[in-house]
Parts: C-alpha cells; sequence; structure tokens
C-alpha cells in the first residue's frame, strides 16, 4: 500500500522535483502537500478527524527544522482510534508515516509532542495527512490499467465524483439521525413542562391537606 | 499526489500541469494556533472553512467568537475574520511562500476548531506557451477539478456544522432530563421544608400558642 514508501527514496524523489523545479518549468507538481504545525515546548499538539468505518488513513509527518541541522529536533507521536486502542505509536524520531484502515468510526486523534532532547525550544512539523479518496495510490492505479494523460484525470474526477456522493448520502444519514433526537427532545420537553405543572398542583394539594389535617389535630381550626 | 520512483515522476509532471492541495483537520485552540500553509502559485485561489466544535462548554449569547486571520508571506494579513463559529472563507493569493492561518481564542476555555484548507490552480496561456506537452484540454479539467473540489469543500463545511449541531442537539436532551428531574426534587423539597417550617411555627411552645 502506498504507506510502504522509503524514506531514502522518498529524498530522492524530492530532490529530483527540487531540480526539475528550478529550471524554469512552473507546471511541476509540487515537492510538498502539507500543513506546518508548531509544537509547543511543552504540551502536546493534537490534530483529530472524524472518519467513518473502513476508510483509509494515510499520513506522513516529519520535522522541519533549519536552525540546526545538525541536532535535529524530534517529535513523539501517538495516534488514538476512538475505542482507546492505539494504532500508531512512534518516538523520537524526525519523520515517519503511517497508514492504516479504519475499523472503528468515530474521532482519530493524532498526537504530537516533543522528544526526549529539544525541552525548552518549539518546533515545526510538517503533517500531510490524507483520508479516503485523497489517499488513493494515483500512479499505481495508472500503472495497473494503463491509462494515462485525460483519460488518467477523467478516472480521478470520476471517483472524486463518487466520493463525493458517498459524503452527500452520509450527511443524508446524519441529518435523519438528528432529526429523530430532536423531534424525541421535543416531545420530551412537552411531556416534562406538563408533568412539572402536574407536580406541582399535586405537591400544592398534598400541603394543603397535611396543613389542614395538622391544624384539626391542634384544634386550631 | 504521492510519487513512487522518478521517471513515474518525470511522465507525470509533463502531464499534470495542476494541483490541488488540500487538507482537513481539527486542532485544539487555547489562544492562538498557527497553521501554515505553502503556497506554490502567485494566483492561486484559496478557499476554505473552519467550524468551532464545542461539545463541553456551550458559548453563552454574549460570547465574542473565535478570530481568524491569514498573513501573507510578505507579513501582511491577507484576510481576516472576528467574532464568527464558523464560517467559509476565499482569497486569492498575491504572493507564492508560506501563508500562515492564525485561531485566536479570546477566551481561555479551549476549543476544537476544524478546518479545511484548499489551493487550487488553474494553468493559463503563459503556462501554455512554456510547456508545449500542456494541451488545452488540461486547463478544462483543472477547472472542472476546481469545480468539484469547491463541492467537496462545501460538504465538509456542511459536516463540520453538523456535528456542532449534534453536540449541541445531545446537550440539549441531557439539559431538559436533568434541569427537569432536579426541578422536581427541588420542588418536593421545597414544600417539604415549608410545611416542616410550618409545623415547628404552631408547634414551638415559645411561640405562645397551643
Amino acid at each position: 500500500m502506498a504507506g510502504s514508501l522509503n524514506s531514502r527514496a522518498q529524498v530522492a524523489v524530492l530532490s529530483v522535483m527540487i531540480l526539475l523545479c528550478l529550471t524554469g518549468n512552473n507546471n511541476i507538481v509540487p515537492v510538498t502537500e502539507a500543513i506546518w504545525l508548531n509544537i509547543p515546548s511543552s504540551g502536546t499538539k493534537c490534530v483529530s478527524e472524524e472518519i467513518q468505518n473502513n476508510v483509509v488513513v494515510l499520513a506522513d509527518y516529519y520535522v522541519v527544522d533549519e536552525a540546526q541541522p545538525e541536532n535535529p529536533s524530534t517529535v513523539s507521536v501517538r495516534v488514538t482510534t476512538p475505542f482507546g486502542n492505539n494504532a500508531h505509536y512512534n518516538e523520537n524520531v524526525t519523520h515517519g508515516q503511517f497508514a492504516f484502515t479504519t475499523t472503528e468510526a468515530g474521532n482519530y486523534l493524532a498526537c504530537f509532542w516533543l522528544g526526549n532532547q529539544q525541552q525548552g525550544t518549539s518546533t515545526t512539523l510538517s503533517l500531510d495527512w490524507r483520508i479516503g479518496i485523497a489517499a488513493k495510490d494515483w500512479d499505481s492505479v495508472a500503472k495497473k490499467d494503463k491509462i494515462e494523460g485525460v483519460e488518467f484525470h477523467l478516472t480521478r474526477l470520476e471517483a472524486s465524483v463518487k466520493a463525493i456522493h458517498d459524503n452527500l448520502l452520509f450527511l443524508k444519514h446524519r441529518e435523519a439521525e438528528m432529526r429523530e433526537v430532536s423531534e424525541v427532545t421535543n416531545s420530551r420537553v412537552a411531556r416534562f413542562s406538563i408533568m412539572s405543572l402536574g407536580v406541582c398542583i399535586v405537591v400544592s394539594v398534598l400541603q394543603l391537606l397535611h396543613l389542614k389535617q395538622f391544624f384539626h389535630k391542634k384544634k386550631l381550626i | 499526489m504521492r510519487l513512487r520512483s522518478a521517471e513515474i515522476c518525470l511522465i507525470l509532471a509533463f502531464i499534470l500541469s495542476f494541483i490541488r492541495h488540500v487538507c482537513t483537520v481539527s486542532i485544539n485552540v487555547n489562544e492562538v494556533e498557527c497553521v501554515y500553509e505553502e503556497i506554490l502559485h502567485e494566483g492561486d485561489a484559496v478557499s476554505g472553512s473552519f467550524v468551532v466544535l464545542d461539545h463541553e462548554i456551550f458559548w453563552t449569547s454574549d460570547h465574542p467568537g473565535i478570530e481568524m486571520t491569514v498573513t501573507s508571506p510578505a507579513g501582511q494579513v491577507v484576510y481576516s475574520l472576528k467574532g464568527t463559529s464558523g464560517d467559509k472563507f476565499k482569497f486569492k493569493a498575491t504572493y507564492s511562500g508560506m501563508y500562515q492561518f492564525c485561531f485566536r481564542n479570546p477566551i481561555s476555555t479551549p476549543e476544537v476548531v476544524s478546518f479545511h484548507i484548499h489551493v487550487g490552480h488553474i494553468p493559463d496561456e503563459h503556462d501554455l506557451a512554456k510547456d508545449e506537452h500542456l494541451d488545452p484540454i488540461y486547463i478544462k479539467i483543472a477547472e472542472l477539478r476546481e469545480a468539484l473540489e469547491s463541492v467537496t469543500a462545501d460538504q465538509k463545511y456542511l459536516k463540520a456544522r453538523n456535528v456542532r449541531h449534534r453536540y449541541t442537539n445531545l446537550s440539549i436532551r441531557k439539559r431538559v432530563i436533568f434541569y427537569t428531574i432536579s426541578e422536581y426534587f427541588l420542588l418536593v423539597g421545597a414544600s417539604t421544608l415549608q410545611v416542616m417550617y410550618i409545623r415547628r411555627l404552631f408547634s414551638d411552645p415559645a411561640n405562645g400558642r397551643v
């Protein structure tokens, strides 16, 4: 799967890309497609996403540290599933990647914190986090089916449209769930308010009866 | 795009003349949280959305909201949104380089912000002239892709708003049950205390009554 790329090969590919970019053709694909996060000097920085069941998750992270190239900062990472299981754990690394297919639907959390060396300085981490269709390995699909050019792009667009449709169905399902919760809450509010009125009346009647009985006993009435 | 080897990279480099650059994650915002994104070509359209999903502490109506500012690599503030619980944004990048998307939380309680950024690049005639392998059909494909990405971005915004709404609904349900049941108990407790007090008033011989 896509997660098994060797980091040295990746560095080689990236340097080829940088070279191609510098030769003046602006249309070459970019070297990175990631967001950069600031890892604080103490504490963890967490990134989360709500993912459905049976979705491919692919992530790649590396520390961007131009200040001290000879002593790079290291980070530790832990990825937890919504039920609390550990999907990936790595400590004191400068780069890494993980890939898994989700078996539980819910909130997946990836937390980063500084490794043992660099306590006291914050570092920047580049994280490339993709799920679902964005994680698909298109070049192997191109090689396998031997499609290229316009047909390749249109195949990607078709997959994108299918993903949009699936998302829409998911949203529809979620909206139906929420509508049910709202309707139950609506009937509950009505029911409980009328019941509270009833409780109020019952309690005051009981009070009156009890006090009448008490005053009779005390021969005040 | 993940590239496996140098020759695939060269072939795709000449075929693919547009990029799309998408990111959707949610982060905790304590005071200021910044996310950096590299924009490679000037003139790219940057679009996205962010939604605050708060599920532990709910905002009262006088909460000032979350502030978002986008700073260009030259240091200018390109886009700014104040006092919202989530919104969509769109701007054209006038410089290429590292842009900074910062979220500021004026209240000290941490909030979870879910954001989505998309950087789209459509090759224009300048790029067409430079590279003879570039077919004009790729421009159309790029435009189509950008249109589909905007649909996807809208969907992600709807999904994030939906999650926030869901938290609100579940909280409403919990609050309804908790407050009405405790209201019953308090009512019964208050009336019992009332009766006991009145009894004590009338039973106490120091009051002069029987």
